[in-house]
């Protein structure tokens, strides 16, 4: 028993030794603590005794207080910054990364293998679970006035990837790249390619799908659509003046116009030696707060791939309520094409869209309707797979998150030449 | 005018409803001041320009002075009131705003996020062309308050208070 006994204590020396070691090291790090609690105190007391009551001095970089952390674990937008002179200091570039995404569900009464009617286009027939866009956003200042933008997507098709016939694959995309030069807020110049300031949708929502209260675009804005040119490769300048409460926004803008694809820009040069051009203003005025009117003319001269030469002329409008109680959006564009040879043809689309945030349920949700129509004429040869219908689309958008919503929508085509169209969809959006 | 003239506005409950006086001499506690360096050729914004401003529209002080826009972190009082009076938006509809001035490129960036009066100030004072919103009673020495309106907090007419 005593032989247990003492290989028992043989086997607690080294354990107590040790905590012993472990204890004389918590003890000196309380000494030290102790001693910089001190002389914190000290200078506390030094610090107060030369402040004036009534007024605080500016403060130390240390001593942002305890809620920063509280407010960070809130925040989900830019990250903590110290209060230090190196954090004031801008630094160039300055890149910084943001994205979209989404996911799509459709069941439509169109069957087929390709083409048709899904959340993105009206001519995908297709049932079951898509892939949206990835959107991926690249912002830099390269100076206190200098500034870049890029945008990239990669987009699932059905003939992206390889082989012969093509397999599904993903299409990436330089959709915007935009390096700009603020001189004041009057006037800005930049270079590179936009989505074409010719119509609001075009501009404030275009790859945003979480932007967007709905899953579809209006069909005159349609992604790879033709009425509009979405995607305009040049020069622009910018600018606005406050013109008395107004606010007067302006974009003149100069570049390639449509390729020989009209749904494509120029995007390795123009076509033509004619440059596009477009002037578009718009107004924000002070009251009432929220609305935003403008319109656009857009000129350019047309060499479609097995169509004639044709001058284009654009003009639309569009006003805005930007509040979601309620949401209200309203565009027109009429397209003039004027053949070399043969009359003028004029081709108008519209929508109306009304959204309303409910005031129950945290606010989270946000139910939309939206009617639109777009009208070709036959003879227009050049919209000629421009198609001519009229639609209403209804849903309802839930904001699950503050940055992702879920969208449920149903829509309903009347189409010129074939049966009417319709569909149930489903989508999941966020940025990220 | 380097900090809030301290007032206090006191509302009385009358048979007609409620009757406003200010009290010279308290800091008003629901008072946000805008707080800027003061070499910033400003004194004096209407509250539409203090919107623009406070919407991205509004970029430059001048040629050479960009905005730099500083707002309390989410949770803040400062923000709140600014949310509330000026934005008049929901914290969601804020976010989505910045997002969106950003995705369209009218941006380069959100306001800077500030997670105390003390780093706001700090950093205003460090910032060229910087702005931020702190309680009007925790105004440093040598920071300006903008008037709004040709109003200082406290004065009655002031709109950013609670």
């Amino acid at each position: 028993m005593k032989r247990f006994v003492a290989i028992f204590i043989l086997f607690l020396l080294p354990v107590c030794a040790r905590a012993q070691a472990a204890d004389t090291e918590t003890r000196e790090l309380i000494a030290r603590l102790l001693a910089r609690i001190d002389t914190l105190e000290q200078r506390v007391t030094e610090l107060e005794k030369g402040r004036d009551p009534k007024t605080p001095a500016v403060p130390a970089a240390r001593q942002a207080p305890a809620e920063a952390t509280a407010a960070h674990l809130h925040e989900q937008a830019p990250g903590p910054e110290t209060p230090t002179s190196e954090a004031a200091q801008p630094v160039y570039p300055s890149l910084k990364l943001s994205g979209f995404g989404d996911v799509n569900f459709s069941a439509t009464n169109l069957h087929g293998t390709s083409g048709g009617f899904g959340p993105q286009t009206l001519l995908a027939p297709h049932s079951g679970f898509a892939l949206g866009q990835t959107t991926l956003h690249l912002t830099s200042a390269l100076s206190p006035k200098v500034s870049f933008f890029g945008e990239l997507t990669f987009t699932a098709r059905t003939d992206a990837g390889t082989g012969s016939p093509s397999a599904p694959g993903f299409n990436p995309e330089v959709e915007r790249l935009i390096l700009r030069y603020d001189a004041n807020d009057y006037f800005k110049i930049s270079f590179g390619r936009y989505h074409t300031p010719v119509n609001y949708w075009n501009t404030a929502f275009h790859h945003g799908q979480w932007l967007q209260t709905t899953i579809s675009r209006p069909e005159m804005t349609q992604f790879g659509g033709a009425f509009i040119p979405v995607h305009f490769i040049g020069t622009l300048v910018e600018g606005a003046v406050p013109a008395g409460g107004l606010n007067l926004n302006y974009n003149f803008g100069l570049g390639n116009g449509r390729g020989q694809v009209i749904g494509r820009g120029g995007d390795a040069g123009d076509i033509n030696n004619n440059r596009a051009w477009l002037v578009n203003l718009f107004v924000k005025p002070n009251l009432p707060y929220g609305i935003q009117v403008g319109g656009s003319v857009y000129r350019d001269r047309l060499n479609p791939i097995g169509g004639q030469a044709a001058g284009e002329w654009i003009e639309s409008a569009h006003i805005v309520w930007q509040k979601e109680t309620p949401e209200f959006l309203a565009e027109f564009a009429n397209v003039t094409h004027q053949p070399v040879f043969g009359r003028s043809r004029n081709s108008q689309a519209w929508y109306v869209q009304a959204a309303y945030r409910l005031p129950w349920f945290e606010r989270l949700w946000k139910p939309y309707y939206r009617i639109e129509q777009i009208h070709v004429p036959r003879s227009d040869a050049t919209f000629r797979a421009v198609p001519t219908f009229t639609g209403s689309t209804a849903g309802v958008r839930y904001d699950f998150s503050s940055l992702a919503a879920f969208k449920l929508e149903y829509r309903y085509y009347w189409l010129r030449d074939s049966a009417p169209v319709k569909g149930i969809f489903a989508q999941t959006s966020f940025t990220f | 005018m380097s900090h809030c003239l301290c007032s206090r506005r006191v509302f009385l409950s009358g048979a007609g409803g409620l009757a406003a006086a200010v009290v010279r001499g308290a800091p008003d506690p629901s008072a946000v001041a805008i707080v800027v360096r003061t070499d910033l050729p400003l004194d004096n914004l209407s509250f539409a320009e203090l919107r623009r401003v406070m919407l991205g529209d509004r970029q430059f002080w001048s040629s050479n002075l960009k905005v730099t826009l500083l707002v309390r972190a989410p949770g803040a009082r400062e923000r709140d009131v600014v949310l509330k009076t000026i934005y008049q938006m929901s914290e969601a509809q804020f976010r989505q705003y910045w997002i969106a001035k950003v995705f369209r490129a009218e941006a380069a960036s959100a306001p800077r996020i500030v997670y105390s009066n003390e780093m706001a100030t700090e950093l205003v004072s460090q910032i060229p062309g910087s702005v931020a919103f702190v309680e009007a009673s925790q105004v440093p020495k040598g920071l300006k308050t903008l008037k709004i309106n040709g109003l200082l907090p406290g004065q009655p007419g002031y709109p950013l208070h609670e």
